[in-house]
């Protein structure tokens, strides 16, 4: 089967002034055919405005470059400004909107190499994202849409490749390269949470440490942490945040019914990879060999992994507890019975808690009002 | 007058979900019942997450979920369960499955 990508130098047929054939004859004969027939519907007496002149000459002089471009590398107007200031590889493609990035796209062989040690290797999402630098919803992405690809191949189906050709040859992509991967993107990024969006002024006393996790009590409103319990945390931060993220349910819970949640977490604990911080903190504290310190990071990950996992299998096991599986001999359906609670718990006094089956009473249902978004907007990974 | 085990009515239309409730028999199907002791999705599931040899075996599945602490205290007061709900107790193992379920 041909390359998916192919890496030749194509002409532009995007831009019909630039076209070959068109460039030289279509402009000396303008002048010579008639008026009427090269702008017909303009009322302006002149043959051409000389802003329509200057869009020509530029077109002839200055853009000519841009009829041809190189697979692989932009073919942006900002760059070919740039170049000429010295300046190479400008991701703007709209001089005039500075404020516009054409975020990079994985390259074919870093989307493969993906696949290979996700699924081939059996590495896990979170250590191929800090190896290659991807974020792991983009890691799990690929890996989907692989599959999903491999399964069309098999089928017999038609790809979109001259389409996604076309695509790698525009828009600028991250290469791979095995030692030293050069960033596709921030892979620890948080977004922001909504218990920290309101100001809050909160007097604390000079002689206190207020560190993140009292911002964080402070903002989810909760009583603030008893002094013993803070100092033990402050003993071994890296140990503190790893049992927090291998047990999330052990998260302490503040507010009552409806408003219910849990304790917001400093940023170390919530962002994607908080083994990172852990391992170069001890690389700080104690510095190791490579070798060393290559040792201890595969270490902490599979420990949190191994963590990870047991947590998942346990919540299956839960789930599949509570569910009774029939399969009725003359039926097509299996049959699947759920546990659930009725109580003045579940139901609330008024019998309208959510936390109670069924759908409820007397509780409007907006979905058919107008104005109502229902195409989701985000996915929850 | 009787106590009846029945369904009611939600979702929308071609999209049917059906609250388990227990309610007096002559008060109108949607109406505010005793208790709503459960729910049944007559529309069937394609189990997901699965491989393809899998994928291709599987059964699709209808939800059900019932309070059965519930479920056995109103059949215990005399409760009378309608044909369709007597036909998901069954399933359930809280009544004897019968084939001529009257109406």
């Amino acid at each position: 089967m041909a390359p998916r990508i192919q890496n030749q130098i194509v002409s532009n047929s995007l831009l019909p002034y630039l076209s070959s054939s068109s460039t030289s004859s279509s402009f000396t004969s303008l002048s010579s055919r008639p008026r009427r027939s090269c702008r017909s519907f303009s009322s302006t007496v002149a043959p051409q405005t000389r802003l329509r002149n200057q869009m020509f000459l530029w077109l002839r002089q200055e853009a000519a470059e841009l009829k041809h471009h190189t697979p692989g590398e932009t073919n942006y107007l900002t760059s070919k400004a740039e170049a000429a200031r010295g300046y190479v590889g400008d991701p703007r493609p709209f001089p005039q909107n500075i404020h516009y990035c054409s975020e990079s796209i994985l390259s074919e062989e870093l989307r493969t190499e993906i696949y290979n040690r996700v699924v081939k290797q059996k590495k896990s999402v979170r250590a191929v994202s800090v190896e290659l630098k991807v974020d792991m919803r983009r890691v799990a992405a690929v890996v989907r849409l692989v599959e999903l690809e491999k399964r069309m191949k098999e089928q017999g189906k038609l790809l979109a490749l001259p389409y996604a050709r076309a695509i790698h040859e525009m828009v600028p992509t991250t290469p791979l390269r095995h030692y030293d991967p050069s960033t596709h993107e921030e892979i620890n990024d948080l977004p922001v949470h909504r218990l920290t969006n309101p100001q809050i002024f909160y007097p604390v006393s000079e002689s206190r440490q207020f560190n993140r996790v009292d911002a964080g009590r402070v903002f989810s409103a909760a009583p603030a942490l008893e002094h013993e319990q803070a100092a033990k945390d402050a003993v071994d931060p890296s140990e503190t945040i790893s049992r927090i993220t291998q047990n999330p349910s052990h998260i302490e819970v503040v507010g009552k019914g409806e408003d219910e949640h849990q304790v917001l977490q400093p940023a170390d604990v919530r962002i994607p990879h908080p083994h990172m911080v852990a391992s170069r903190r001890e690389q700080a504290l104690v510095p190791q060999e490579r070798a060393q310190q290559i040792k201890i990071y595969q270490a902490r990950l599979q420990k949190e992994e191994e963590a990870d996992q047991e947590r998942k299998r346990r919540s299956e096991e839960r789930k599949e507890k509570q569910t009774q599986r029939v399969q009725p001999e003359d039926s097509r359906f299996e049959f699947r019975i759920n546990d659930v609670v009725v109580s003045q718990e579940t139901t609330g006094k008024d019998g309208r808690n959510a936390r109670a089956p069924g759908r409820r009473y007397g509780v409007p249902s907006y979905d058919r009002k107008k104005g109502q978004v229902k195409i989701p907007t985000r996915v929850e990974v | 007058m009787v106590v009846r085990i029945r369904l009611s009515r939600f979702g929308n239309k071609h999209q049917p979900f059906y609250n388990i409730v227990v309610a007096q028999a002559r008060s109108a199907r949607d109406s505010k019942p005793l208790e709503v002791i459960g729910t049944f999705n007559p529309i069937p599931q394609r189990p997901t997450n699965l491989s393809e040899e899998q994928a291709r075996t599987a059964k699709a599945y209808k939800e059900i979920s019932l309070d059965r602490s519930r479920a056995k205290y109103w059949l215990g007061v005399g409760a009378q369960p309608s044909g369709s709900v007597w036909r998901l107790l069954g399933l359930a193992g809280l009544v004897q499955e019968s084939k001529n379920v009257q109406n």
